[in-house]
């Protein structure tokens, strides 16, 4: 027995032996690729030091370029461009000096993109399986005005994955500016408020040429495409889209509706008023607070009636928007309140004194 | 005209220097607002084209300095990613020139500095 019981104890000892000797070459090896990474990265960061400084001559000398003069690309310089992290890091100092230009110098930088044959090392990113490779090739066409790629960019407008695709329908308006936007007629997902700011942000102070395609995607049935098409319609002022505006407050998506009360808000037809008090008990209580608060930029007289129902309704909230909108277009402004026989009860105490100070502000 | 550039991009830096040197002008270069300082300090120049965030001292320190110093008055053109209307403010009340905001062209830059060329010097040209 007792011999039985050292047998098992040698067993135990060679085998924690051995497991101390696997986990000690684990964690060698995981010691060793951390170093070798380490150094790896010490060696990029250095060279990119070094780079920097060739670089900053060759690329500030074609941003001074004139059109008699030539590149001079040293051999070191050519050299380098064998490797393909330096041409990616060429790539990114080119866009982050394009950046900081404007004028003829950027249409400079482009062009030593070009001879540098950068743009080829672009369009590979975009056939990459990792999405941020294939967005960063996108972004970088985008940034480098390279129209020879737009059929491919504009594949990616539909692509699944967001990133990829939001790059793509900003590298589409980069490049073509309105004109891009027909990728809307074939947008499949959901545009995000972000990439619509973005989206907006890029077109402005650009024009439509004409208002054919917002016709088609104010039908759109992505509702993103529709809000869109409504924030845009509304921030470059298209007139002639009023009826199709319209017909989007019989919309079940309260953003489009809401959306559609602010382009009629900001561009009125004759009746717009009587139109949207006309949704107004057909909608929930926020689009009803929307339609009285329009109510005060694009209201009449016509509308006090309407108005002084409010004041009886059971909501506090609604009395107090109908109050407020009253206050603007009542003969009396808000005086009016207090002609009534109920001005010194609750709520209107509260209310009256809310819209003395809205005024007074 | 002497040139004093603080820049700390190296590639707006060398890109600026090439420009005012096909202009005709001579440049000194600094990458920092230190060294900036030291040479306002120790070198004749006619004006100066500064950044606003840079190492060791700001733009806006470098436009104080230039001001406060007594003698020749030096003019200072800013020229800045920081386009709020704080900063550009800041920048006039303490003395500045001109203000130029990135993304910036060049040839607009150098058609600026020749505003501040002297008169003499601007009859030749």
């Amino acid at each position: 027995m007792q011999a039985l019981n050292l047998t098992f104890l040698q067993i135990d000892t060679i085998v924690f032996i051995r497991a101390i000797y696997i986990f000690l070459v684990i964690l060698s090896a995981l010691f060793g690729i951390i170093l070798g990474f380490t150094i790896y990265k010490r060696r990029i960061e250095k060279n990119k030091k070094a780079w920097h400084q060739s670089l900053a001559g060759i690329i500030s000398q074609a941003i001074v370029l004139t059109e008699e003069e030539t590149i001079n690309i040293t051999d070191e310089i050519k050299k380098l461009l064998k490797k393909s992290i330096f041409r990616r890091y060429v790539i990114d100092e080119l866009i982050h000096a394009l950046k900081n230009l404007s004028g003829a110098s950027t249409l400079n930088l482009v062009h030593l993109y070009e001879i540098l044959e950068l743009n080829i090392d672009s369009f590979k990113k975009l056939h990459s399986k990792r999405w941020h490779i294939k967005a960063k090739g996108i972004q970088e066409l985008g940034i480098m005005n390279q129209k020879k790629y737009s059929r491919e960019i504009f594949r990616l407008t539909n692509h699944p994955n967001e990133l990829v695709r939001n790059e793509a329908q900003c590298s589409i308006i980069s490049l073509y500016g309105f004109s891009g936007l027909r990728f809307l007629n074939v947008a499949a997902y959901p545009i995000s408020k972000l990439q619509q700011i973005e989206l907006l942000n890029k077109l402005k102070g650009l024009k439509p040429k004409n208002s054919e395609g917002f016709k088609k995607w104010l039908q759109s049935s992505n509702e993103s495409v529709v809000i869109f098409s409504l924030k845009l319609a509304t921030s470059v002022n298209l007139h002639n889209l009023y009826d199709n505006v319209v017909n989007c407050l019989q919309s079940n998506c309260l953003e489009i509706k809401l959306n559609a009360l602010e382009y009629i808000k900001k561009i009125p037809g004759e009746n717009s008023a009587g139109i949207i008090v006309s949704h107004y008990f057909f909608n929930n209580k926020i689009f009803r607070l929307a339609i009285i608060d329009a109510l005060r930029d694009i209201g009449s007289e016509n509308e006090i009636s309407f108005l002084l129902s409010l004041l009886h309704d059971e909501d506090d909230e609604i009395k107090a928007a109908g109050a407020k909108s009253l206050s603007w277009l009542h003969p009396l402004g808000a005086d009016f309140l207090q002609a009534h026989s109920f001005a010194d009860q609750d709520p209107w105490k509260n209310i009256f004194l809310e819209i003395k100070n809205e005024r007074a502000a | 005209m002497t040139i004093l550039v603080a820049e700390d991009e190296i590639i707006i830096l060398k890109t600026i220097e090439l420009r005012l040197k096909k202009d005709g002008h001579s440049v000194i270069l600094t990458q920092d607002g230190r060294e900036a300082l030291k040479q306002i300090e120790d070198s004749e120049v006619d004006l100066i084209i500064t950044d606003i965030m840079m190492p060791f001292a700001s733009g806006l320190e470098i436009i104080e300095a230039v001001k406060r110093k007594p003698g020749k008055k030096i003019p200072v053109i800013v020229l800045s990613a920081m386009g709020q209307e704080n900063v550009v403010l800041e920048a006039f009340q303490l003395g500045a020139d001109d203000y130029i905001t990135k993304p910036f062209s060049p040839n607009e830059l150098s058609l600026r500095v020749k505003r501040f060329a002297p008169v003499s010097a601007n009859a030749f040209t």
